[in-house]
């Protein structure tokens, strides 16, 4: 199958926008709001995407029982300004709640690093709480060769 | 089973205002209450579920964890040194057991 550019938009045109974009980029914005709506899902607010958080992990992992994970999110963690929890979700697991991380202003830093267990390959959505009680969130993809979750 | 050992790598001392690394890990096998066993029951879940860092008694990082932290859990974090004092490490478990850790923190 050869699909050319203006395929691709004449498709768009006709409404397969949905489709061309998961079958060209699994960045997509379709693969967004669907982390979008299940932070507002779980957390009952919506949530903005902000390149303040970093949530670094492999994108490929031969094993599902100890994915490396690092966050660190940009704040001066001031009384005034500061992150009071970032929650981690992995969506695909059977149990989708990962950790939630509890900081306090002035005395510890928006920066943890742990081992999780991931079921399949997903995105990882992570959401920071600010101290504004605004939601911040982020999400990174993981391949995993195999479960980590039996 | 054998019995949990936490561990921290932690300096002992640190300049007044400088962040400092926190390495913790505690040996567990952090049962999911997924599986289950050659008789087809459920193994129950016992995972560690909270880890809290108190220095010089107030609480300054905790962690909720949940099934899908691995096993031996490992967590990295970072403090301020403000004073001189104690901190404090303690993982807790379902079913009410506490592991505990201390160190003391010098702050020029």
């Amino acid at each position: 199958m050869s699909l050319t550019r203006r395929d691709v938009l004449v498709a768009g045109c006709a409404g397969g926008t949905a489709l061309a974009s998961t079958f060209f980029w699994p960045g997509s914005v379709r693969a967004q709001d669907e982390a979008v709506q299940l932070v507002e899902r779980l957390t009952g607010q919506a949530p903005t995407v902000s390149d303040r958080l970093h949530l670094v992990m492999p994108a490929v992992f031969p094993t599902g029982y100890t994915v490396p994970m690092d966050l660190d999110i940009e704040s001066p963690m001031t009384e005034d300004d500061h992150v009071r929890r970032i929650r981690v979700f992995a969506p695909q697991n059977p149990l989708l709640q990962v950790a939630s991380f509890n900081f306090v202003p002035q005395r510890s830093v928006a920066r943890v690093s742990t081992r999780i267990r991931l079921a399949e390959p997903q995105y990882v959505v992570a959401v920071a709480e600010m101290s504004d009680g605004t939601l911040l969130m982020t999400k990174t993809w993981v391949d995993v060769a195999t479960n980590g979750c039996i | 089973m054998t019995p949990s050992t936490p561990r921290v790598l932690v300096p002992s001392a640190a300049a007044k205002g400088e962040v400092i690394k926190v390495k913790t890990i505690i040996s567990h096998q952090m049962e999911t209450g997924l599986r289950h066993n050659s008789q087809g029951q459920v193994i129950p879940r016992k995972i560690i579920n909270r880890f809290v860092c108190r220095y010089g008694g107030e609480v300054v990082f905790s962690v909720d964890l949940h099934e899908a932290i691995s096993a031996n859990p490992f967590i990295e974090f970072y403090l301020r040194a403000t004073d001189s004092g104690r901190l404090e490490f303690i993982w807790e478990e379902d079913g009410g057991g506490v592991y505990r850790l201390e160190h003391e923190l010098a702050v020029a």
